[in-house]
Parts: structure tokens; sequence; C-alpha cells
């Protein structure tokens, strides 16, 4: 065990700058290919309508990106659902993977990002995720930081995952095939 | 050339996320794959919640009776004898009676009521792998078994040979490897820009009695006087092993500053309080 601490020992006041920071661990197709590494293909499925986000009692801008997961042969081996919440300062980005049953694979985090809550509005939020490529998450990945203290609750993300379970059933379940 | 890879998943009631270095691609998945398990196992062995946990075995049990417990279990056990025996109790599993009172965890299937004056001196080891509550009490390893879930991931990464490794849950995070890794340390919703130290082969853990997340608040209590810890300090504790310094985090913002640091020189750890008036303060080995 070795501990460096850059900080003076006896009582300090410590300047405590807030600092957003993210992490990417995964792009889409890196998760596609960890979840479904026997697919020959993913194809792009529609997003749900309003109606649809309305009868899951999804958050205005819900917008799930999901990808149907193709066998050699065309069969639906299970689904990819890309997602985003939002907690109190973070947005995870995560992609849950689903048999070709609805039942799940995996749930991996894709991306994590946290700023201050106030510094930001959700629409303007969630813009900075469109058309996010490889080259971004190499800028991104210099910013890894490893936080001690940081004891946020995962519910966000595991109602995410609920509600991507009721998409499935709602919208996928009858496609299978 | 070998990869640096990082995963995260929700686990443990928050967000793990493991790295690890030096091995090739393959290896890496795999180890991170079997690292993750771990975690589950751990979690699966010593959940309050789940009906089919070592902890609901022992409580759906007649109490004088003995259960026979996974070998994980009974080590996080006995560590969480070793802390409240130095501390005097302060750190006490038996407080999951008053959490279950405070509506903070709900009620298990039990045969039995909690004794109101039953502690950790009522829970016995009889053998290895076997427990004997020898009163009626409840037991929650909230506390202490996070830093466990950690441990045991770094000991599966180590294993495979790398010679990097990281695992994060939640703020419980140890560092294998030699390389000196900054860690930054939350102060209320805030990261700092700077780090506050660097670990190599050693583990952190933070605890902030009111709690990081206001949707799920969780108060410490003293486990002898089992009062709930208030003042708005957070603590951070540095020792070898994760599990201790999981543990000590809650001696060190339940007990008088006295005894904390007889228990964190007992257990070869330091500490670095933050209350939000004085700011930062060390205690322990490097004060």
């Amino acid at each position: 065990m070795r501990v460096r601490w850059l900080i003076p020992a006896g009582a300090c006041m410590a300047a405590v700058a807030p600092a957003a920071y993210a992490t990417q661990y995964l792009s889409v197709e890196q998760a596609q290919r960890a979840a479904f590494p026997q697919a020959g293909a993913f194809v792009p499925v529609a997003a749900p309508d309003a109606a649809t986000a309305s009868a899951l009692d999804a958050p205005p801008g819900w917008a799930p990106r999901i990808f149907a997961a193709r066998g050699e042969d065309a069969a639906t081996l299970g689904w990819l659902i890309v997602d985003q919440v939002l907690g109190k300062s973070e947005m995870i980005t995560y992609a849950t993977a689903l048999d070709a049953r609805g039942a799940v694979l995996s749930v991996e985090v894709l991306e994590y990002r946290e700023a201050h809550g106030g510094e930001i509005r959700m629409a303007a939020w969630r813009k900075q995720f469109a058309g996010k490529t490889q080259s971004d998450a190499a800028a991104l990945g210099r910013d890894i930081k490893n936080i001690s203290g940081a004891t946020l609750s995962c519910r966000h993300l595991t109602e995410g995952v609920q509600r991507v379970l009721r998409l499935h059933d709602f919208l996928l379940a009858a496609r299978t095939g | 050339m070998h990869a640096a890879l990082r995963r995260a998943r929700p686990a443990l009631g928050t967000l793990v996320e493991i790295g690890v270095e030096g091995l090739p691609e393959a290896a890496a998945l795999a180890a991170i794959e079997a690292a993750f398990a771990e975690v589950a196992a751990v979690q699966r062995c010593m959940s309050f919640h789940a009906s089919d946990s070592d902890l609901a075995r022992l409580h759906r049990a007649a109490c004088g009776s003995v259960v026979r417990v996974d070998a994980r279990t009974f080590a996080v056990l006995r560590m969480a004898q070793r802390v409240a025996l130095a501390s005097q109790g302060a750190f006490d599993v038996s407080v999951a009676a008053r959490l279950v009172r405070l509506g903070l965890l709900p009620r298990p299937a039990s045969p039995f009521e909690p004794a109101p004056d039953a502690n950790w001196r009522d829970i016995e080891l009889p053998d290895d792998c076997s427990v004997r509550l020898r009163r009626p009490l409840w037991i929650d390893l909230g506390g202490i078994a996070k830093g466990y879930a950690v441990d045991r991931a770094i000991g599966i990464l180590a294993g495979r040979g790398a010679s990097h490794a990281l695992v994060n849950a939640g703020g419980d995070l140890r560092v294998h490897g030699a390389r000196a890794t900054p860690v930054f340390l939350r102060v209320g919703q805030r990261v700092p820009r700077t780090p506050q130290l660097e670990l190599s082969d050693a583990a952190i853990a933070s605890s902030a009695p009111d709690g990081f997340d206001d949707a799920a608040p969780r108060p410490h209590l003293h486990g002898a006087t089992r009062a709930t810890v208030r003042g708005g300090a957070s603590a951070s504790v540095v020792a070898a092993q994760c599990m201790v310094a999981d543990a000590l985090t809650k001696v060190v913002l339940a007990a008088e500053p006295e005894c904390s640091a007889r228990v964190l020189a007992a257990f070869g750890a330091h500490a670095l309080v933050h209350r939000p008036a004085s700011g930062f303060e060390r205690l322990g080995l490097a004060a």
C-alpha cells in the first residue's frame, strides 16, 4: 500500500472547484459486437412515437436508439437498445441487450457525463450526444477521473432498464422472427 | 500491444467501474467479465433484500441455531466483528433493526423480533463458515460488503496477471499495481479539478452521513448509541483493503476523534475528514 497525499497535513481549506467530466467506455458499435458477437448485422428500428413514449411513462425527449441483431440467416437474435438517463447532475448513456424473448442479456454503460445540474438544460444536454463518433470518444477518454465519494444512485438507470423492458413488450415482441 | 480497458455496469446499488491494463484485449475482457461476476456473487451472498442470500437464511433461522454461510460472507462478518471490537461498537452490523424501524430497510422474513439491546457481541462465529445469533438480531452488511466486493474483483484481476487494475464501486475504490493513480474526492456534489491523493496498491472509501444522493438518503447510525450521525462531515479512509476502508469511514464519522485515531492505527489506515466549516483534516498514520 502506498499513498501520497497531495494536500498538506492538518486542517486546511481546499478549493473545490466544480468540474464537469466524462468517461466513454464503449461506442455503440463496440456494445453491439460485445453483446451479440455472432450477429451479422444490426438493423435500426424506428424510435417509438410520442404515443408509445407516453404509454411507457417516458420522460420528455425520450429517444432510445433500437437495433435488431440479425444472425447470418436474418433471424432476430435479440435487441440492443441505447438509451440515456439523467440523474441530478449526471447523464448516463447505456445499452441494454435483450435476447429474442426479451430477457436482459447485459446492461453496459457506454458513457458517463457529469456536470452541475443547474448549468444545463435537458434539451441542450441531449443535443451533445447527437452524432457522437468514435473520434469524440478518444477526446473524452483523456478526462477520466477516479472519484471517491461518488455514491451515485443507479436508481435512474434501473428505471431506464425497466422502461426498456416495457418498450420490448409494447413494440418489439411482435417483431421477433 | 496491450489495451487499457474500462467497463461500467450497474451493481451493488451504484455504478461499478472496472479498468484493467497489461493484458491482451481478449484476456482483459475475460478478466473484467470474471470480476463483474465476482461482484455479483458477493452481492447475492450478502444482500439484505434478496430472499436467498446468506443474511436472509440467517434471519429466517431459529435464533441460536448454527447457520452455514459462504466463505465470503464469513470473511466479511469476521472483519466486521474485528472493527466492532476495535471501535467499541461504533461500527456494528446489527444496526439493521434500527434501519428497518426507520424505514430505510425492508423488514426481513424472520420468525423473531430483534431484541432492542442486542448488538454485535451477540453474533457468534463458532467455526469456519458458521454463524450463530446468541440473541435475536438482524445483520446489515451495507457498510462493509461493497468494499469487500471491490477487494474480490481486484483479486480476480490481479490473479489474471493485470499489471494495473482499478475497481470503483460508487466511490469505494481500490488500485492494483505500482503506478501512482490520482484520486479525486467528491465534496457534496462537487468534484475538484485536481486530485487530493495518489494511490498504488491501496484502497479508499468515502462516506457522508447526509448521503451524496438526495434521492436515497441513507444516514449512518452510531453502532453503540444507534443515534443518527449528523453534522455534514464526510470522511475518506485509505487502507490496504477496501473492506477495511469502507467499514472505517463509518467509525471516523461516528466515533470520537481519539477513538477514530486508535482504530485507524490498529488497521494501518489513514483518514481525511471534510467538515463544511473547516475544510479537510487528516487523521491517523499520515497526519
